[in-house]
């Protein structure tokens, strides 16, 4: 249980979850910005299926509303490092294919980048809150890349996008359950109730 | 015994009478009424190019004895066309519901089947008690870039159809129009008028998934709407409202992250306050002698009149005389 409960820490929880809440949607209206260009640069059909991407975290969850607050954000903070790796990783790839010849869409990579890490940072404020801290970083994060073809490459970049667009509508809500019931046991009752 | 003839609009219909021969001397009635023999062929009944009037009871009795030998219903109808499916989630995020009917009649029973896939997973779509073509499902996972896959069958003894749509979990997410639209003058405020409104009572909590609000307002004298957006809070005060004129207002709402606006509220209409206009207020007390009463600063003769007795601008929907050329007064000044 968090021993942050005191009334300045339960006021500063809320301060850290509303800022995040702004970072989160300013970082999907920009991955939303971002999936267009991607998916207009790298010639693929916006509409395209792709399967699970091995290593991306995937933002979809069972009883999500019977999460506690604690693992709330473990999981986002887990699913953001893991997208700062693989967006560095896909910019890396970006660089190799395209060099500098697509300014736009490496500014745009880039920019996203920025935010999910400045995100990532924000998770660990809120876990020190919790007086939790974060958990260390494993290795770098990532198993080494899978030898792709460049069109696996486009496809693989698209779900990570995709999947990274999710989380952060996700962290929006997470972060507002956050807010409303701390980070001890979860609601005592989920809008999954009837 | 009795059954059940299903047959197409626009087919040619033999009818045996039973084990009868062909050369047996019967009689084929419809709904109790002797049919011609010049729909027989020997003991046979032919209806050639059946349309919806044929349907109906079909009897044949042996000839001598009347005994019946055959009875059929017969039911004309066509197969069934495309149907027109609709899924959405008014009450995210507990679940959606789809709902469906046939774009055309087709005169006959008809029953339809739906199914429901998340990636590997069939759900079950519970069919609602009424309306009758609607079924609700509930989220078993949220956040999901996995679409879902409906797809409806509908069946009828002379064909079947289907239609499937595929989406996303937050594509279908549309909250019912926002309830209880109140508007008011607001006293002393000539143009202004304070909107007050609710969240759906289908949106199940709107503290963790809050909605935003769109509202639109415009005298009734003009076509072109004014709009305001509204991340939060659900009320909000007009201040741009020309004076005297009566205003009508809808809210609609969406939630504040995904998903596609609701409908426009009922509308409610509302006209801000107008101060009494004192000097003609005298006039009409003068020309009244005997039906007020004894203060010297007497209620002005609109609050008899009108319904509800805060004065012209009370939001009462009765127009009071005395108002009505105040508002004319007015409405040569602005117009």
């Amino acid at each position: 249980m968090a021993a942050a409960d005191t009334p300045s820490a339960a006021l500063r929880r809320r301060d850290l979850c509303s800022r995040g809440i702004r970072l989160a949607r300013k970082m999907r209206s920009d991955v939303a910005d971002l999936l267009d260009i991607y998916v207009e640069q790298q010639g693929l059909d916006a509409s395209i299926s792709v399967a699970a991407v091995e290593g991306v975290p995937v933002a979809a969850a069972d009883r999500w509303d019977e999460q506690t607050g604690a693992q709330r954000l473990l999981d986002n903070l887990a699913a953001y490092r893991a997208f700062r790796a693989l967006l560095a990783q896909m910019l890396e790839e970006l660089r190799e294919e395209l060099g500098s010849a697509d300014a736009a869409l490496g500014q745009a990579l880039a920019a996203v980048l920025l935010q999910v890490s400045a995100f990532a940072y924000h998770l660990e404020e809120l876990l020190q809150l919790e007086s939790r801290g974060p958990p260390a970083e494993e290795g770098s994060g990532l198993p080494a890349p899978p030898h792709l073809s460049l069109f696996e490459q486009k496809l693989r970049g698209l779900g990570v996008l995709r999947e990274l667009a999710q989380w952060a509508v996700r962290s929006v809500r997470d972060l507002r359950q956050l807010a409303k019931h701390g980070s001890g046991s979860g609601p005592a009752s989920g809008p999954a109730e009837s | 015994d009795s059954r059940i003839q299903y047959e197409r609009v626009g087919a040619d219909v033999t009818m045996k009478c039973g084990s009868m021969d062909w050369d047996a001397a019967v009689t084929w009635t419809a709904n109790g009424t002797d049919i011609d023999d010049s729909h027989l062929n020997g003991s046979y009944l032919i209806l050639k190019n059946v349309d919806l009037t044929r349907s109906g009871q079909y009897s044949c009795y042996e000839g001598s004895s009347w005994h019946l030998k055959y009875q059929t219903y017969l039911k004309v109808g066509v197969p069934p066309k495309e149907p027109v499916l609709m899924c959405r989630s008014n009450n995210y995020p507990k679940g959606f519901y789809c709902s469906w009917h046939l774009p055309s009649p087709t005169y006959i029973p008809n029953s339809f089947n739906i199914s429901v896939i998340h990636g590997t997973r069939e759900m079950v779509c519970e069919k609602d008690i009424f309306p009758k073509n609607r079924c609700h499902i509930r989220y078993l996972q949220l956040f999901s870039t996995v679409k879902y896959k409906v797809t409806l069958t509908v069946t009828n003894a002379l064909g079947k159809n289907s239609t499937t749509l595929t989406f996303d979990e937050f594509a279908i997410v549309k909250p019912d129009p926002p309830e209880s639209v109140v508007a008011k003058p607001v006293p002393n405020n000539p143009r202004r008028l304070e909107v007050a409104w609710q969240n759906p009572s289908s949106w199940p909590d709107p503290e963790s998934f809050p909605l935003k609000f769109f509202l639109r307002y415009r005298p009734l004298i003009l076509d072109q709407w004014q709009h305001v957006e509204l991340s939060d809070g659900t009320s909000h005060t007009i201040t741009d409202a020309y004076a005297g004129k009566e205003y009508i207002i809808q809210v609609a709402a969406k939630d504040n992250d995904i998903g596609t606006w609701s409908d426009w509220s009922v509308a409610v209409h509302a006209t801000p306050w107008t101060e009494e206009p004192k000097h003609l207020t005298t006039e009409v007390q003068i020309t009244e002698t005997t039906s007020t009463s004894t203060s010297s600063f007497m209620p002005p003769p609109t609050t008899k009149i009108c319904d509800k007795g805060a004065g012209v601008g009370s939001g009462a929907v009765a127009v009071c005389w005395t108002a009505g050329l105040v508002l004319a007064a007015y409405g040569v000044l602005f117009i």
